[in-house]
């Protein structure tokens, strides 16, 4: 037993997460995970792993009683099963659970809009021209709006078919909520939550937290008093949509 | 560990067995029907809809997946090009290029990431690789310190990410290197340098000393066999514990220390330990910090993070002994944070 699980436990664990890898490359959501500039690599790669896994297989069926293992402690033993047991439960679990983005637990967790944009964004917004005004994300929005309050800045140029998912406005859940994304320069592991403050009273019971909507409006003064947020979307229209099949920003 | 002695007898029985048959290649069809099995059942759970789990615990298994998917490649490749190594490329080879000279040898291995880029967790089986060629301990040290650092597509990357402001990228190869050979220094003082390993790898490269056996297409498989066995299960649990972190850590618990000189550089080396991230990539995504962080504690980011983060510890756990590792973390926080802080301080 200690000497099958000893050896045919990284094939499985390598073999089982590689056809993962690929089954969700095939089905376009690798994206999920890793940023699009690695799927290549972790297609091929992963291919790689596969065919040396059939290699091992076929290997097996002449191969000699393993007489070079050093026999391990007790301690060792249970050890390695344990971990091996872990690893196992873990895969299976890639194996069967959906594929998911990350949700509000984490962009609460990580402060949304907790890091700073790049200095260029406001420059180029302020010569941006009505159709690229249009098509800002998230990304744009949300690092103009770290740099200025000033209303005026924001006086032609409208919100339009802004799309991201719904996380509450810590300081005032009632009245205003954030239309946020996840920004991914890696993997999902450093996803960084970015988001656009919007101020719709009750907007509970018409949009779930998490669900995925589309906001079209202009910028104004923020009327709630507790939210710290100084410049909010007014919005003319909040659409519920289906969660687009890239849901991170890159 | 028993000796097999090989008689006539025998050799000719291993040698019939290993002829390409009927067997293997039944084999290799159940391996392959077992790969399409398992893709099949991913296909058909994935229609099942959301599976209902709270939040945290979603994002918990969405993060090491991540983790895990994001490492995969780089492991593959890692055990590729250990088996590139220890099979196919001659003993001689890399023996030769080295100087006699202990400081010597240690600062061309440190510079061996520039034709083996692989980033910090491929490093592991490739050091591993090289214990097993004949490298001393010490050695394999250097080259697992360094070479996530100066490795091209690192310094590609961290070069897209911040050019030349503020001695970033200088800081962190310099820094880098430095780090890798002082540290390699002070381990090759070490009396008995095989008990810093762990007693397992140790003991296995003793056997493998002298003699190797089978084809070099059977070494192959059974060193993929062998790595991967200890690689992938030390690779989950490294992804479960570091995403697990994640989702219980506030991040603005970190990011709230950023602007003073020492706590800058402390908290943006827990982050680094923390987020596990491969040293490909780290550059791009500590970017978005630099402008609230001070410039040393980015080096300090992009100096200890490579080298000592929860993953890689788990990693390194399978070659190297728990006392080893300790001395080897504090040794390089201690040079890290002294590296950001004259960083800090100076430039």
């Amino acid at each position: 037993m200690w000497s099958s699980v000893q050896r045919w436990r990284g094939v499985a664990l390598i073999g089982a997460v590689s056809a993962v890898a690929l089954w969700l490359a095939a089905s376009g959501q690798l994206v999920l995970y890793i940023h699009p500039r690695y799927i290549v690599f972790t297609v091929v790669m992963a291919a790689i792993a596969l065919v040396l896994v059939v290699a091992a297989v076929a290997s097996a069926a002449s191969r000699r009683a393993s007489g070079d293992d050093v026999p391990p402690s007790r301690r060792e033993r249970a050890l390695g099963l344990s971990a091996a047991a872990i690893a196992g439960a873990f895969v299976i679990g890639m194996l069967v659970l959906p594929p998911a983005t990350l949700s509000t637990a984490t962009a609460q967790q990580r402060q949304i809009n907790a890091t700073a944009a790049d200095l260029e964004t406001l420059d180029a917004a302020s010569e941006a021209d009505d159709k690229t005004v249009a098509r800002f994300t998230v990304r744009e929005w949300s690092g103009i709006l770290r740099q200025t309050s000033d209303l005026a800045f924001f006086a032609d140029k409208p919100v339009t078919d802004l799309v991201g998912f719904v996380a509450p406005d810590p300081d005032d859940p009632e009245n205003v909520f954030y239309v946020s994304r996840f920004v991914i320069t890696c993997c999902a592991v450093d996803a960084q939550p970015l988001g656009v403050p919007v101020h719709l009273p009750s907007w509970q019971d018409r949009y779930a937290v998490d669900s995925w909507v589309s906001v079209t409006g202009e910028f104004g003064a923020n009327p709630s008093s507790s939210s710290a947020q100084p410049v909010v979307v007014l919005p003319d229209t909040v659409e519920a949509v289906e969660q687009p099949s890239e849901p991170y920003l890159f | 560990m028993p000796v097999t002695l090989e008689t006539p007898q025998t050799r000719d029985a291993r040698r019939a067995s290993r002829r390409w048959g009927a067997r293997h290649l039944i084999a290799a069809g159940l391996g392959v029907a077992g790969i399409i099995a398992l893709i099949a059942l991913r296909a058909t759970t994935a229609e099942s809809g959301p599976a209902g789990l709270p939040d945290a615990a979603q994002d918990l298994i969405t993060l090491s997946t991540s983790v895990i998917i994001e490492s995969l490649p780089f492991i593959v490749l890692g055990i590729a090009l250990s088996i590139l190594v220890q099979v196919w490329i001659p003993e001689a080879w890399l023996l030769r290029i080295l100087p006699r000279n202990a400081w010597g040898r240690r600062a061309v291995i440190s510079l061996f990431g520039m034709f083996l880029p692989v980033c910090e967790c491929g490093n592991v089986p490739l050091a591993r690789g090289l214990v097993r060629r004949g490298f001393t301990v010490p050695e394999s040290m250097v080259f697992l310190l360094a070479a996530p650092i100066l490795n091209p597509v690192t310094i590609l990357t961290t070069h897209a990410a911040f050019g030349f402001d503020d001695g970033i990228l200088v800081a962190r190869l310099l820094g880098g290197f430095l780090i890798a050979n002082l540290l390699g220094w002070l381990f090759s003082l070490h009396p008995e340098p095989e008990s810093l390993l762990t007693g397992r790898f140790a003991a296995e490269c003793r056997i493998e000393d002298g003699h190797r056996h089978g084809t070099r297409a059977e070494q192959t498989v059974d060193l993929f066999v062998r790595e991967s066995s200890i690689l992938m299960p030390a690779l989950v649990i490294g992804a479960l514990v570091a995403g697990g972190i994640q989702t219980v850590v506030p991040r603005d618990v970190l990011v709230a220390l950023g602007s003073d000189p020492l706590f800058s550089v402390l908290a943006m080396m827990a982050l680094a330990f923390v987020i596990s991230v491969c040293s490909n990539v780290d550059a791009f995504f500590i970017l978005p910090f630099a402008s609230t962080f001070l410039p040393g504690s980015i080096v300090a980011f992009l100096v200890f993070g490579p080298i000592i983060d929860i993953k890689m510890l788990a990693l390194m756990r399978t070659t190297y002994s728990a006392r080893t590792l300790l001395r080897v973390t504090l040794i390089v926080a201690l040079l890290s944070a002294v590296l950001g802080l004259v960083v800090n301080y100076v430039v």
